[in-house]
């Protein structure tokens, strides 16, 4: 009798811990493979080997170079052997984590634990490797600032020849935002709602939206707006046009997660109070969350164009309209004085904007 | 004085307004509310269910009108079977069930008026409700509503501009506009201060003697209990521990409920 009580409840811990097991022998293969590949990438890079050229090797050869598959089967095979044995050596990474810890190592120091001691030297050997793979150099960084002069001396003695196009093309830079902020409100207002976890728990269907719409939402966020520039200019031309497609894609995500991350904090009790008047879902939405959302919705709006201002001088760059439409040729030639009033009057709109935006965001909240 | 003590006996009528039966509720975390819970309120009766925080009253409130879906049981409203309902159907039968909240939930940003509305919303044409425009008729009752609970003057304000027990009113207004048949309210003045508890409980007490609403209300206050109900039940760990009558509770019954621990408040007549 007891034990048929008992048997779903052993049951569901022994599935637990198989669980646990997987998942922490999981962490712990992952970060030994990756030390383990980092310590092979140090010392290829201080073992003084050359490449077939004779140079010593770059960052870039050495990764070439490097045993990803070996290190991966013997992350695992370490990684699982310090599970079953965690005894000797005390509590791996991936234990910790996942399981927790036994009684004896709980108020132990990081300096008296095996898993304190892999993460420091993980942390460390990241940081020296980071070092090697960017090519950071400090001497070079420190005395080479001359060549740069010519073009600080350029932005600080700004021409006036392109000042009258610049400001044409300034106005239309905000209108190009603007218009691309516009168009993406509707839009992301319809799809923040199946974005929203706590509006899409009651059915399979609407769980699906939400899984689809999100993975859409967050791929399309990922792609920069440089690439739906060139996207959209070879499908509309070059020109503002391509500029206000490519930051509306860009603007309909970003606003979308800001929007349903916004419902997903609502109060829910005057969703419940419309809920219980016996009112249909579209009712519920416009009485229980919409009224609580819209003051943060004209906040983030708000923001986003000051965002878009900032973005469609890069989307000029590759023909998106705009002012950074003049600045790349100029950038390109060494003009450095015209590239000066340009970047002056953009820094001028941007800091507008932002002391604007700031302004009516905080009347709104 | 006792408030309120002349107003008439609750008529009770001979049918059923709700029934429960093996109600139960476990949450997705595990944790069990409600077990068990079979129960039969009748029309025009004001039951009170009784029990600590944490004892399932809310859950089995909030399972009367489907705002959770219980895990095991069933409940019928008026005779008909409020769990299998869906959609169209489960929409039509909540519409006799009004609730009140302890937190009020009132749509903030809304003037008093509108929110009084937002009650009418299951029996409104869809499109123009999402525009807020509302029939004539319904404003009217809106404001019959709202000069009943006292708040005639108060209806253009913002709802958060209210104090706590004037939002409260505005809850059963909101709860009244729904012309139900049976009123849920749950601990509808356990975030007010004590000296307006009499006056909204007061406003519950006419619903149900002067319109012979049946009312189903979770309170912790004992003297409120006493007062004000026609009948208790009480909830311990999601069972139902006790039934009786206001003159059946006594000390030992407190004890029972609420735990060995447990003290009566000085002046709730134990």
């Amino acid at each position: 009798m007891a034990s048929g009580l008992h048997g779903p409840d052993q049951e569901r811990s022994r599935r637990d811990r198989a669980l646990g097991l997987v998942e922490a022998v999981a962490v712990d293969a992952t970060l030994l493979g990756i030390l383990l590949v980092m310590i092979e990438f140090l010392v290829l890079a201080f073992s003084g080997r050359r490449g077939p050229a004779g140079m010593l090797l770059s960052a870039e050869q050495i990764l070439g170079l490097l045993h990803y598959g070996w290190a991966a089967v013997a992350g695992i095979a370490i990684g699982l052997l310090w599970y079953i044995f965690p005894g000797a050596v005390g509590s791996s990474p991936g234990r910790a984590l996942v399981v927790g810890l036994e009684e004896r190592e709980r108020d132990l120091p990081w300096s008296r634990t095996a898993y304190g001691w892999f993460a420091a030297v993980f942390i460390e050997l990241t940081f020296f490797t980071g070092w090697l793979i960017t090519e950071l150099d400090l001497v070079t960084f420190l005395t080479q600032f001359a060549k740069a002069a010519d073009i600080v001396r350029g932005l600080a003695h700004p021409s006036t020849g392109v000042l009258e196009q610049g400001l044409v093309l300034l106005v239309q830079t905000v209108f190009l935002a603007f218009m691309a902020t516009a168009f993406a409100i509707p839009v992301a207002f319809v799809l923040a709602f199946p974005s929203a976890r706590n509006l899409t728990r009651r059915s399979f269907l609407a769980r699906l939206t939400y899984a689809v719409s999100r993975t859409v939402m967050n791929f399309v966020r990922a792609v920069e707006p440089l690439v739906w520039a060139l996207i959209f200019i070879s499908w509309v031309g070059i020109g503002p046009f391509a500029g206000v497609l490519a930051l509306w894609v860009h603007s309909v995500a970003a606003l979308t997660k800001l929007y349903s991350e916004q419902i997903e904090s609502i109060d829910c009790g005057p969703m419940d109070a419309i809920t219980a008047t016996g009112a249909g879902t579209l009712q519920v939405l416009r009485y229980g969350v919409v009224p609580q959302v819209i003051p943060p919705f004209l906040s983030f709006t708000i923001y986003r164009w000051d965002i878009n201002v900032r973005m469609s001088t890069i989307i000029g760059f590759v023909g998106g309209g705009g002012i950074g439409y003049i600045l790349k040729p100029r950038v390109d030639l060494g003009e450095w004085g015209e590239v000066g009033t340009l970047v002056l009057l953009i820094a001028a709109t941007v800091w507008l904007m932002d002391m604007i935006s700031a302004k009516i965001r905080e009347r709104i909240v | 004085m006792k408030p309120g003590a002349s107003s008439p006996a609750p008529r009770v009528g001979a049918a059923v307004a709700v029934r429960t039966e093996g109600l139960g509720m476990v949450y997705p975390t595990g944790v069990r509310a409600l077990s068990e819970v079979s129960l039969e309120v009748r029309e025009g009766e004001f039951l009170a269910v009784l029990g600590l925080s944490g004892s399932g009253k809310s859950t089995l409130l909030r399972c009367i009108n489907r705002l959770i879906d219980p895990t095991e049981g069933k409940v019928w409203v008026f005779g008909e079977d409020m769990t299998a309902a869906e959609g169209r159907h489960l929409r039509r039968l909540r519409r006799q069930v009004a609730m009140i909240f302890q937190q009020f939930n009132l749509v903030r940003r809304h003037s008093v008026l509108a929110n009084v509305l937002s009650g009418s919303l299951g029996r409104s044409r869809v499109v123009p409700s999402l525009f807020m425009r509302f029939g004539l008729a319904e404003r009217r009752q809106a404001v019959a509503c709202l000069t009943r609970v006292g708040l005639a003057d108060r209806g253009a304000s913002r709802a958060d501009a209210l104090s706590g027990g004037q939002q409260q009113r505005v809850g059963i207004a909101r709860a009244l506009m729904q012309r139900p048949r049976v009123i849920l309210a749950d601990e509808p003045v356990a975030s007010l201060d004590p000296a307006l508890r009499h006056s909204v409980m007061r406003h519950i007490e006419a619903l149900n003697r002067e319109e012979g609403l049946t009312v189903i209300c979770s309170l912790h206050d004992i003297d409120l209990v006493t007062r004000y109900a026609s009948r208790l039940v009480a909830l311990r760990e999601g069972r139902l521990v006790w039934e009786g009558l206001p003159g059946d509770f006594d000390a030992a019954t407190f004890r029972d409920i609420y735990g060995e621990e447990a003290e009566p408040a000085v002046g709730s007549g134990l």
